[in-house]
């Protein structure tokens, strides 16, 4: 009998060694032989409602925290099989200051709990999400890495996971076309949005709050490098600051356009998409918003210009001429001055002597 | 009577030369346009700290929008009044012909150039108003005729937005700024000098709110309008 159950528990060991992902030998293997190696492994949360157990060990060992233990994190687990469903553990167990484990630390959760995601999850919503949402549970990736769902390249998508409206009306633009065509440097959600400090735009604080937005745009849209291979002009922001529009946002008048007053926000498209709201025959009612009178006039003139520059035309003329005419002024006065005075010091002194 | 003291008492003795109704309309003139010019040049200038010293001296930004536009009322007001004047009233209207540029402007401004050089020895003898003031009042009308036309285009940009297209309501922007720059730029340098800071008048002329000039000083910048008066046994 004894011999049985020892050749058994060397098929079992030898069928279990040749599974992919961990050995017999890997300190992890009794949760996964027992258990959570199984695919099928799942339970009930609600009548006709199953959670996966199932961990892919693999992926898991390609995550960042590849030499953990199971129970570093499910602390709770202190015999295996457990005899209780472990608590739900969280990020903080680890990260957080003076932590004797080495888990790095970073300002980023403090910033996630003012959030607008953090304000909701305290709220009790069951859709906001928390770590775990974007970052995942057991494939936890650096956003270095090309798979991790906080790769640049992947933000959209997991943005989307949730926000899909948003995200199918992103693909289409000018930035998700880009991004799609593998160009990394356009913008994913968290340029403008952030990630860990994302806050609703009434919120002073948030980047896309009316005064913030075009410094958040301009955190590509000003870099030489960036725009000039893209093919983008490089001015727009300063010009806009300059602008009616931007001196008025910078004293704080928020019903002043903004950005994306003009440019929509989720799908930026070029002025050369007939569906843009900057094409020129798109203008007319694009500046309506806000203007009732527009007509087709006001596609009849450049747009971000500064009156110094000579891409402005005829602003950059009429600049030159007063600026000329300033200074020529300027000197012919002085000129005069001096001359009255000269002339009333030789009139007093001739007087003097005659 | 001794010379001195005849040169006493024509010094001493005023007319009034410049009277109420030009006294009223340029006091409202100058209080408009020193508030245009304040607000103007705290837009203008709204990066430095000089600038921003002024907007929260005029209450903040969008006061300082109100103040541009109560005080852009109250000079149109005074242009319009003064266009009354010229036109219907028989003293404004003579005081507007006397007004009118004439070659013989041209000339005195050229002389008066030269004797600054020393290369005439005379200075020319000038009327009522001469070249100073006719090219000031000149200068001004056509600087306010361009500051109304370009600030109504861009106060009332909603209803020009139907009209113009947009390249005018930036060319508007950019002749509003300049020609503002080049207001300041001749009330300081010329008016002012020519008015008050000059050797005589410093450190103010008070013809300006009583409207008197001595004897003295009339004889010796207006020579032509003394000698008119004295003939006239006005004096």
């Amino acid at each position: 009998m004894r011999g049985i159950i020892a050749l058994w528990v060397m098929v079992g060991g030898l069928v279990l060694s040749s599974w992919p992902g961990y050995s017999q030998r890997d300190p992890n293997a009794r949760c996964l032989l027992e258990c959570h190696a199984n695919p099928e492994l799942k339970r009930e949360i609600a009548p006709g409602q199953f959670k996966s157990l199932y961990v892919d060990y693999e992926q898991f060992k390609g995550s960042v925290h590849r030499d953990k233990l199971c129970v570093d994190c499910h602390t709770d687990v202190t015999a295996i099989p457990h005899q209780r469903r472990p608590e739900q553990i969280h990020c903080l167990q680890c990260h957080y200051q003076g932590n004797v484990v080495g888990a790095p630390v970073s300002e980023r959760p403090e910033k996630y709990k003012e959030s607008a995601h953090g304000k909701a999850s305290k709220r009790g919503d069951p859709n906001a999400p928390d770590c775990k949402n974007c970052h995942t549970v057991h494939t936890v990736r650096a956003h270095t890495d090309p798979i991790s769902p906080v790769y640049r390249a992947n933000i959209p998508k997991t943005c989307g996971s949730c926000h899909i409206e948003i995200y199918t009306e992103y693909v289409e633009s000018v930035h998700g076309q880009a991004l799609r065509n593998n160009i990394l440097e356009s913008a994913v959600c968290s340029d403008c949005h952030r990630e860990h400090d994302l806050f609703p735009p009434d919120d002073p604080r948030s980047s896309l709050h009316p005064q913030n937005v075009a410094n958040t745009c301009a955190r590509c849209h000003t870099d030489v490098k960036i725009m000039e291979r893209r093919g983008v002009p490089v001015k727009q922001v300063e010009a806009f600051k300059r602008s009616f529009h931007g001196i008025a946002i910078e004293f704080g008048i928020l019903r002043s356009a903004n950005c994306i007053s003009c440019h929509d926000y989720h799908n930026i498209l070029s002025s050369r998409d007939p569906r843009s709201p900057i094409y020129p025959l798109n203008l007319a009612t694009t500046c309506g918003q806000c203007h009732p009178n527009a007509g087709q006039n006001v596609a009849r003139g450049r747009f971000h210009i500064i009156p110094s520059d000579p891409d402005a035309g005829i602003v950059f003329w009429v600049y030159e001429f007063y600026r000329w005419l300033t200074m020529v002024m300027t000197a012919g006065f002085i000129f005069y001055i001096v001359l009255d005075l000269y002339g009333r010091w030789r009139h007093a002194r001739r007087g003097a002597h005659g | 009577m001794p010379n001195e003291q005849m040169q006493e008492l024509r010094e001493a003795r005023t007319i009034e030369r410049i009277n109420l109704q030009l006294r009223v309309q340029h006091f409202a003139l100058m209080v408009s346009v020193t508030l245009l010019i304040l607000t103007g040049l705290a837009l203008l200038y709204r990066d430095s700290a000089f600038g921003r010293l002024l907007i929260a001296l005029e209450g903040g930004f969008e006061a300082r929008g109100t103040i541009h536009r109560v005080a852009a009322g109250l000079l149109m007001a005074t242009v319009f009044y003064h266009l009354l004047y010229i036109l219907f009233s028989r003293e404004g209207h003579e005081e507007f012909m006397q007004m009118l540029l004439t070659v013989q402007d041209f000339k005195d401004y050229g002389a008066a150039l030269l004797y600054g050089l020393g290369v005439r020895a005379e200075e020319p003898q000038l009327d009522r108003y001469s070249y100073r003031e006719k090219f000031q009042y000149w200068a001004f009308a056509l600087f306010v005729v361009i500051m109304i036309v370009s600030g109504f285009i861009l106060w009332f940009h909603n209803w020009f937005f139907g009209l113009l297209p947009k390249w005018a309501f930036d060319v508007a922007l950019a002749v509003h700024s300049g020609t503002g720059t080049l207001i300041l730029l001749v009330l300081t340098l010329w008016h002012f000098y020519l008015v008050h800071l000059s050797p005589g008048r410093f450190p103010i002329d008070w013809s300006f709110w009583n409207g008197k000039i001595s004897e003295k000083r009339l004889q010796e910048e207006h020579p032509l309008e003394y000698q008119r008066l004295k003939e006239k046994g006005l004096l």
